[in-house]
């Protein structure tokens, strides 16, 4: 985000202190990326549109209180959105749900076209879900979210380090496991 | 088996399938909602909190009263005895 940008977002927040209505250009904004955050973690359409709704409530009514740490205004409503989705599954017992898109995996791991069978895909959903939950939020806000580990971590709250281990392990795990070459270099 | 499931999405996620759940007026309805409930909340709060320490204060005043009523007669039982 260029400092310029970031400058006009601040002022927006700040408006929006005051004026719920300038709130509205924020939602706007980032409406499409945390309901597609949100869907990502429960791959429902309304339920996604549920709690988004309901994360974006709560953060109009916490703007008075947000305060800029350095990390773009996006962190803080992609915190408030995760914790929403931990809610839901606290509440309904539910098993968590990470809905990832093929495209999305075919960008990461090096692989020919003809390499890329249903059983290779099953073998790595399979190594997914072994990998632990906290591991595989990481590697979602990481590769699919497009985040850096300093915001992940205040995202995830953990330490930058912990996200940066987490990343590192699964990378190695799949690496090795599945002899593919994946295309990233930390 | 983890405590989460893996699910592969074939089709990319686009802006269209969201957009009929964006509405800004519904978020701010439901902010003024919450802020009245919140509002609402604080003045019952405020009025229990008034209404405790009223009634701590009778429950105290009564008991100390009480606990001077008996040490009257003991004194009234001391100037019997002294005459």
């Amino acid at each position: 985000m260029a400092e310029d940008e970031i400058r006009k977002e601040l002022l927006i927040i700040e408006r929006s202190k005051k004026d719920r209505q300038a709130f509205g250009e924020l939602y706007e904004k980032y409406f499409d990326r945390i309901f597609n955050y949100i869907l990502r973690q429960t791959d429902d359409e309304e339920l996604a549109g549920d709690l988004c709704s309901q994360a974006f409530v709560n953060a109009l009514n916490n703007i008075g209180k947000y305060e800029n740490r350095g990390f773009p205004f996006s962190a803080w409503l992609y915190k408030i959105a995760g914790n929403e989705v931990n809610k839901h599954y606290r509440k309904n017992k539910g098993k968590k749900i990470f809905s990832i898109e093929e495209l999305k995996v075919r960008e990461l791991v090096e692989q020919t076209e003809e390499g890329w069978d249903e059983e290779l895909i099953n073998r790595l959903l399979g190594y997914m879900n072994e990998l632990p939950t906290d591991m595989v939020q990481v590697l979602e806000l990481r590769f699919f979210e497009d985040k850096d580990f300093k915001e992940i971590a205040f995202i995830l709250d953990m330490t930058e380090s912990g996200a940066k281990m987490r990343t590192y392990r699964a990378l190695d795990k799949l690496r090795t496991n599945f002899n593919l070459k994946v295309r990233y270099h930390g | 088996m983890g405590k989460h499931e893996i699910r592969i999405r074939r089709q990319r996620l686009s802006a269209r399938g969201s957009e009929r759940f964006r509405n800004y007026n519904s978020i701010l309805k439901q902010h003024d909602e919450s802020k009245r409930i919140k509002t609402i909340t604080r003045i019952f709060t405020f009025f229990f909190i008034i209404i405790a320490l009223i009634l701590i204060f009778v429950v105290v005043s009564r008991w100390e009263k009480k606990q001077t009523e008996p040490g009257k007669i003991s004194t009234t039982k001391i100037e019997r005895l002294n005459v």
